[in-house]
């Protein structure tokens, strides 16, 4: 049977790698794999958070191919399940370290292998979240995001993530969110956060938008086009004053849409702020996000992680 | 004149011959059914299903409810059993890759210092077939001491240090 995937492949073979199905496995498949029973790998989950099942649409845990395959091969040789569970984290945080070195070397051939490979073990999600995002940070930690090296791997990071984006299925549940992009270009430090928030949220299967925050002008189409449920403003590189200008005329055409911030300090918000912070993990923000389409107050753990705030 | 009992000096526990192996949990140290580890399939605990089998000397082997800990030939902690868990007040995830000389120090007066430990765990962890005793306290605590014995683990190359609580 043709798929979309091959399909994709055919017309676009350089973006096949999104299409590249990440292995699941189901409990029964995980624990023969293991030689282990369905309880004990429970217990391992409990114990030891190792390895994190997925949850399909139904609730059923699936677990990644990767991820398993790397504590069997752990275990033959480990002195304790805490050991090979640690050895078999390890090696899946090698693909940070090879993406870096990649990155570091002006190698961007290299940096997709990287991240194909990553893909190959996790979700899209985990691979932005564990893999592609840290690797960006340690990138402007070494070299600092005024370096040639932050220019050529922020540029491979936003295209990879600009990429993945349109690989994304069509929107297919009702809502969108319409994102305010308030970073300062495309080598702003934040620029990768922000394409995450887009694809994480673009995944979800709601519309969604980006738009500078300085190009306020005709907004209001945009906005009777989207028909957005919330508006999130990613980015601390545009002034403030910038993002207020924004803010009105979102307001002004769209009503009392509700607003969040994401990546956007200070850290101690204004008590006469009446703008949600969202939390910096891209998947709790697009959780959280989500959550405001539906009107509920955003949660995660029974906590409210941010807090709504009045002007009175 | 009162008579004093004469303080002197008793010589160091000769090694012990290691004797056949036999396999336990590295958690929960039970046995297997049978006694032996499958020879194909899981090396994991089909009691407690948080331990791998491991092999000692059955002189060394702790018993069930034992405080044992597994290290290897860096002297890095990879295993704490249960018991130890509880003794030592520490979880097996946080004790592991800390040296063994971080949470165990000796605590006998007839013993030449930490390299004494150490020597023997790095002995016992190459493969010497032999089990030693020696006097430990936790290393954050005064007054608490453990008779311990030393020996070979594997498959994988390790040192077990087996605590005896009394």
């Amino acid at each position: 049977m043709c798929t979309k995937a091959c399909m994709v492949a055919q017309t676009c073979p350089e973006l096949v790698l999104f299409w590249t199905e990440m292995r699941t496995l189901k409990t029964s498949e995980a624990a023969a794999m293991l030689n282990v029973s369905a309880n004990t790998l429970r217990a391992w989950e409990r114990r030891f958070d190792y390895p994190k099942p997925q949850r399909t649409a139904g609730k059923h845990r699936v677990y990644v191919h990767g991820e398993v395959a790397a504590l069997r091969d752990a275990l033959r040789d480990g002195l304790s399940i805490s050991s090979a569970v640690s050895r078999a984290r390890e090696s899946l945080r090698s693909d940070t370290h090879i993406l870096v070195g990649a990155l570091a070397s002006f190698e961007p051939e290299r940096a997709d292998g990287a991240l194909e490979a990553a893909l190959a073990m996790r979700s899209v999600e985990r691979t932005v979240e564990e893999v592609l995002l840290p690797s960006m940070a340690e990138l402007a930690r070494r070299a600092g995001t005024d370096s040639a090296a932050w220019a050529i791997g922020s540029r491979w990071a936003t295209d990879w993530l600009r990429r993945a984006q349109r690989m994304t299925p069509p929107p297919a549940r009702p809502g969108a969110i319409l994102i305010g992009d308030a970073t300062g270009d495309e080598l702003d430090a934040e620029a990768p956060l922000v394409r995450a928030l887009e694809l994480f949220v673009g995944r979800t299967g709601i519309r969604v938008a980006s738009v500078p925050v300085a190009r306020h002008s005709g907004v209001a189409d945009l906005l009777r086009a989207l028909q957005p449920g919330a508006v999130l403003i990613a980015g601390r590189s545009a002034s403030d004053e910038a993002v207020a200008r924004f803010a009105y005329a979102v307001r002004a055409a769209g009503g009392s849409l509700p607003l969040a911030l994401f990546s956007r300090g200070p850290e101690e918000e204004s008590p006469t702020s009446t703008l949600l912070h969202l939390p910096l993990s891209v998947s709790e923000a697009t959780a959280q996000a989500l959550a405001l389409l539906d009107g509920a107050p955003a949660r995660a753990g029974g906590t409210v992680l941010f807090t709504e705030r009045s002007n009175s | 004149m009162s008579a004093h009992r004469a303080l002197h000096v008793i010589g160091s526990p000769a090694a012990a011959p290691a004797g056949p192996h036999v396999v336990f949990c590295s958690h929960c140290a039970k046995p297997p059914a049978g006694g032996v580890a499958p020879e194909v399939g899981s090396r994991v605990c089909a009691s407690c299903g948080l331990g791998l089998l491991l092999e000692a000397p059955e002189a060394l082997a702790p018993k069930p409810r034992d405080a044992f800990l597994v290290v290897d030939r860096s002297l890095a902690v990879q295993g704490l059993s249960k018991r130890a868990e509880k003794l030592l007040g520490l979880r097996e995830i946080d004790a592991l890759d800390q040296r063994v000389t971080d949470l165990l120090v000796p605590a006998d007066a007839e013993a030449a210092g930490p390299h004494h430990l150490s020597a023997l765990l790095v002995e016992a962890a190459s493969g010497a077939d032999e089990v030693t005793e020696a006097v430990v306290r936790p290393a954050d605590e005064f007054g608490v001491r453990f008779a311990a014995r030393i020996g070979p683990c594997g498959p994988t190359p390790g040192a077990l240090v087996v605590l005896d609580l009394g």
